[in-house]
């Protein structure tokens, strides 16, 4: 038992695959139209519920082979694709940071679902719930097992696109798709300094690899800049300041999905991340101070904002933020292992209270406490705090509208220049009236036009087709001669003269 | 073995032509099970075939009319043998379509498989006289086949055809006599005469070029002698035009690509003006196809500029470009083949060619509209689409040696997207119930679908292809690696 545990560490790719697989299978039947009523939904919930279990007791026994066998490391299983001596390939690292949080994370996972299953039941939007949130589960665990920056990548992608479905799963409702909105593009600006630092990993070092990353050996100006794009990434995804509103936007989804996305999982991938980096960030004091800095301001805020707060979910969702700015705090300080351990601790307590949330009316009957006493007193900090400190609106004055305005001065452009010149489908006007249909519109549809024109001409006039072309005139004419020809010889007087001729000329 | 992959349809067409049975789909099986015979014939020919083995394989020669040194000489390279398959597979999905052919079977059976065996020949002759004596045995059939089953204008359309081609044919042959005169072995053999060719002057080898370039290109077409191909490809049935834009065209290719084993100072010689044409070609082709309303001529004058793509790949006269030229005539043969068939099929239903009569056709024939939309995407040569690949291939050889000029190529691929996605958009048009319209039956559907299959196949997976004529086109490449 113990000897063919050594090599469970080899199927390590199951664990995002399975989910994934899931969503998969759950999306075609879907597709094929085999997913409607009852039944559909036992089976969708029944799938999903088995590969999140199986991925569960894979982690599980690679934890148990880790005890007998040691750390498995880095695990590479394929390359995924590689041009001159740039490799992405799919590896796994599998430490004593990836494997905890994923096994728990697995766990959490699996618990969400089969809570969904009935929380979900008779739902419109089931089946969709469930290929986003198998996605989700596969996507976060290539974010937490990956063994390169690729692969995070991909998976780190993967939740935002899932997020932003779940966010808007109730897309009939504005509010909804609006919110998804604002948390996707909130999150693209993480997305970007991922990005950034990947394809700085890609030039100066020359891999994607988690240890070769880690152990690179760059001037401390460069690694800056390096860990500044991971640090940004990190920021947007775990919601710390200045990326803080748009985590109070995401709970509009289902509640399961709230608890397993931002309130124990997704939010924590960005410590996650820091943490995977720590080596890097030990060279960095400045950075870490940094962080310290943003963790600090991140905490004073939530904890301000979450005085006030009137519904549960958006209590619990500071509350969160709170603690997860303080991991931050815990990693400025260098506290790694402090860091690790409670962003464990935390996840499992948040998801248990989150998936609580929808039936706290019935679990405690008093009213909410009033905020405290010296808050109602300082009017300017109530309102402060009421306001979410102006976040959302500071946004949008400085991020927004000005973007609208360029947007709205290009389009005018567009619209009366470029739009005209290149030509638009749909508004050409025939170039021939015996074929209506063949439009052309723009200076470019124009020359065509004319173009074509001038070869059609050509075409018509010199080959031998019909409407009277040239070459088959002149055919025409000498086949009239050819026969002119034929019938003189025919008569024998002239076919004497040519049998004449032809004896004159052998002879 | 190449012997009965030559004559078996021979026999195949006399059997059909005698075969006692009278419906109409006895006879169609049979003729079924000849063109599948063939396809696996040319499947085994390529199991034995080694591509890393020596230049040609399977070689076999019998002293035909040894006073004059002429051979009857068989044998394949990768190139025959890619072209070898694609005739077998599209002859195949010839038969397919015409299970349902209007009038006399027995005579459209008999003659397909006689040009198919002269499609064999051509492609498996190692012997100049014999390459001839093929070329022009592919005449007879076609030429019957678009005046007996034509459209309205078929005898024009015919005779046009048989004149243009046997005009050209005749310049081949007088170059090949000069060819044979000049080189001092006095025989036929393709090799001797490459050998010899490749002794003679320069200027001499561009007078033999010259003849053999019109015979060719009279066939592949390239502008201007492209007048046959629009009337014949619209006037002929649908399984025809398959056959004829699928292999017959890159006959012409093909020619080429042996003539410049026999005379490459020529070729280098003209090499530029080679690509001008190409280029003319292609751009001329792409813009009176975007001017067609009619389906059927818009296919045909695609046809003349992704043509054009082939004769550019093989005047660049480098590895990728020879490559790439190759791939184009097996893409193009696959693409072309299915929007013939498409728009055959449709024409057979409707009796109409013109695009306006198809609006909203993926309503009413969903099967239809998803073919015309795959082989217009596949033409266009989409990733993931055979066409890709070679086109790829061409635009990297090409750049190799004219740089920027290859602009070209991508502003007649713009075009040809722009009349491709116009179709696309027609099938797709909201459209008054009008008559109602059979989508394919099932074999068509699978004609249809084998075709689209091998395209993507090739498309997604091109290295087998690629390993077949890599090293045939490496040879072709080496001998002008010098200049």
């Amino acid at each position: 038992m113990i000897e063919e545990l050594r090599d469970v560490a080899d199927w390590v790719w199951l664990v995002p695959a399975l989910p994934l697989l899931a969503a998969l299978t759950t999306g075609a039947r879907v597709l094929l139209g085999r997913a409607a009523g009852d039944a559909g939904e036992r089976l969708t919930a029944r799938l999903t519920e088995l590969a999140a279990l199986t991925a569960l007791l894979l982690l599980v026994l690679i934890d148990l082979a880790v005890i007998w066998h040691g750390w498995p490391g880095q695990k590479i299983v394929g390359t995924w694709f590689a041009a001159a001596h740039w490799q992405g390939r799919i590896s796994f690292l599998l430490d004593a940071l990836s494997l905890p949080v994923a096994t728990l994370t697995a766990l959490i996972g699996w618990l969400v679902v089969r809570f969904s299953a009935t929380y979900l039941h008779r739902e419109s939007g089931f089946q969709r719930y469930f290929i986003v949130l198998a996605m989700f589960l596969g996507g976060i665990q290539a974010v937490l097992l990956s063994g390169n920056g690729l692969l995070l990548f991909l998976g780190w992608e993967m939740c935002g696109i899932a997020s932003f479905l779940l966010i808007a799963h109730a897309w009939q409702r504005p509010v909804a798709t609006g919110n998804a909105l604002f948390a996707f593009v909130t999150n693209r600006a993480g997305d970007a300094g991922l990005l950034f630092s990947l394809g700085l990993a890609a030039y100066w070092v020359g891999s994607f690899e988690w240890p070769a990353l880690l152990a690179a050996s760059l001037p401390l100006v460069d690694l800056r800049v390096l860990v500044l794009g991971f640090a940004v990434a990190a920021l947007a995804k775990s919601a710390q300041l200045p990326f803080t509103p748009w985590i109070a936007r995401a709970l509009e989804g289902p509640t399961p999905s709230s608890a397993i996305f931002y309130g124990s999982v997704m939010v924590h991938a960005g410590v996650f991340l820091l943490l995977r980096l720590e080596p890097l960030l030990f060279h960095l004091p400045d950075v870490l101070a940094g962080l310290l800095l943003i963790g600090t301001l991140t905490a004073v805020y939530a904890w301000l904002c979450g005085l006030v707060q009137t519904d549960v979910k958006s209590a619990l969702i500071y509350a969160t933020v709170f603690q997860v700015s303080l991991m931050l705090v815990a990693i400025g300080l260098g506290w790694t292992t402090l860091a690790t351990i409670h962003l464990c601790l935390h996840a499992a307590w948040r998801s248990w209270q989150f998936l609580l949330a929808p039936s706290w009316l019935q679990l405690t009957r008093d009213r909410p406490a009033p905020p405290p006493a010296w808050l109602v007193g300082r009017q300017a900090i109530y309102t402060a705090a009421l306001q979410r400190l102006w976040l959302d609106k500071l946004g949008v004055t400085l991020l927004a509208g000005p973007t609208t305005a360029i947007a709205r001065d290009v389009r005018a452009l567009e619209e009366s220049f470029i739009d005209r010149a290149i030509g638009e489908p749909g508004k050409g006007r025939s170039i021939d009236p015996e074929r209506p249909l063949v439009c052309a519109d723009g200076l470019p549809g124009r020359l065509l036009a004319a173009l074509s024109l001038l070869l059609q001409r050509i075409e018509n006039r010199l080959l031998l087709r019909g409407r009277g072309g040239a070459a088959e005139r002149m055919l025409r004419e000498a086949g009239r001669w050819l026969q002119t020809l034929e019938a003189l010889l025919e008569q024998p007087r002239y076919l004497m003269m040519a049998v004449m001729a032809t004896f004159v000329v052998i002879l | 073995m190449l012997k009965l992959l030559v004559f078996m349809p021979v026999l195949g067409a006399c059997l059909l032509a005698v075969f006692p049975g009278r419906g109409q789909q006895s006879l169609w099986r049979l003729a079924l099970g000849f063109a599948l015979a063939s396809l696996l014939l040319t499947v085994l020919l390529a199991w034995s075939f080694d591509p890393l083995g020596e230049a040609v394989q399977m070689y076999e020669s019998r002293a035909w009319n040894a006073r004059l040194g002429s051979y009857f000489a068989l044998g394949i390279d990768g190139i025959s043998l890619a072209m070898v398959m694609l005739t077998a597979f599209l002859s195949l999905v010839a038969v397919l379509v015409s299970r349902n052919m209007p009038g006399s079977g027995r005579l459209y059976f008999a003659l397909l498989f006689l040009l198919q065996s002269a499609m064999f020949g051509v492609f498996t002759a190692r012997d100049w006289s014999l390459f001839y004596v093929f070329w022009e045995a592919t005449l007879i059939p076609l030429f019957f086949m678009i005046d007996r089953l034509g459209g309205e204008n078929r005898q024009r359309a015919a005779l046009n055809f048989f004149l243009y081609t046997l005009g050209g044919s005749v310049f081949m042959l007088v170059a090949l006599l000069f060819l044979y005169d000049a080189a001092p072995g006095h025989s036929f053999a393709m090799n001797d005469m490459a050998e010899g060719g490749r002794a003679l002057p320069q200027n001499m080898q561009l007078l033999i070029f010259a003849g053999l370039f019109i015979g060719f290109a009279v066939k592949m077409p390239i502008v201007p002698l492209h007048g046959w191909l629009p009337l014949a490809h619209v006037e002929a049935p649908s399984p025809v035009s398959i056959l004829l834009s699928g292999v017959l065209l890159k006959m012409g290719a093909y020619g080429l690509l042996r003539a410049a084993e026999t005379l490459p100072a020529a070729f280098v010689a003209v090499q530029g003006w080679l690509a001008m044409l190409a280029l003319l070609s292609l751009l001329y082709g792409a813009l009176l196809a975007w001017r067609q309303q009619d389906l059927k001529s818009m296919v045909a004058y695609s046809s003349i500029s992704h043509m054009g793509v082939v004769l550019l790949g093989i005047a660049s006269l480098n590895l990728n470009g020879v490559t790439g030229a190759v791939l184009q005539m097996v893409a193009h043969g696959l693409a072309a083949a299915l929007l013939f068939l498409v728009v055959g099929l449709l024409y057979r239903r409707t009796h109409s060619r013109d695009l306006a009569d198809y609006d909203g056709l993926l309503g009413r024939a969903p099967r239809f509209a998803f073919f015309i939309a795959f082989g217009l995407l596949a033409a266009i040569g989409l990733p993931a689409s055979a066409g890709f690949i070679a086109e790829l291939h061409v635009l990297v050889g090409a750049y190799q040696r004219w740089g920027f000029w290859v602009v070209a190529l991508g502003i007649a691929m713009l075009v040809g997207a722009a009349y491709g996605l116009r179709v696309i958009g027609h099938l797709h048009r909201p459209a008054a119930p009008t008559v109602q319209l059979h989508d394919m039956t099932r074999t068509e559907t699978t004609a249809a679908a084998l075709l689209a299959g091998a395209i993507v196949a090739l498309g997604v997976w091109p290295m087998p292809l690629l390993d077949l004529v890599g090293s045939s086109t490496a040879r072709i490449a080496a001998l002008f690696a010098g200049g």
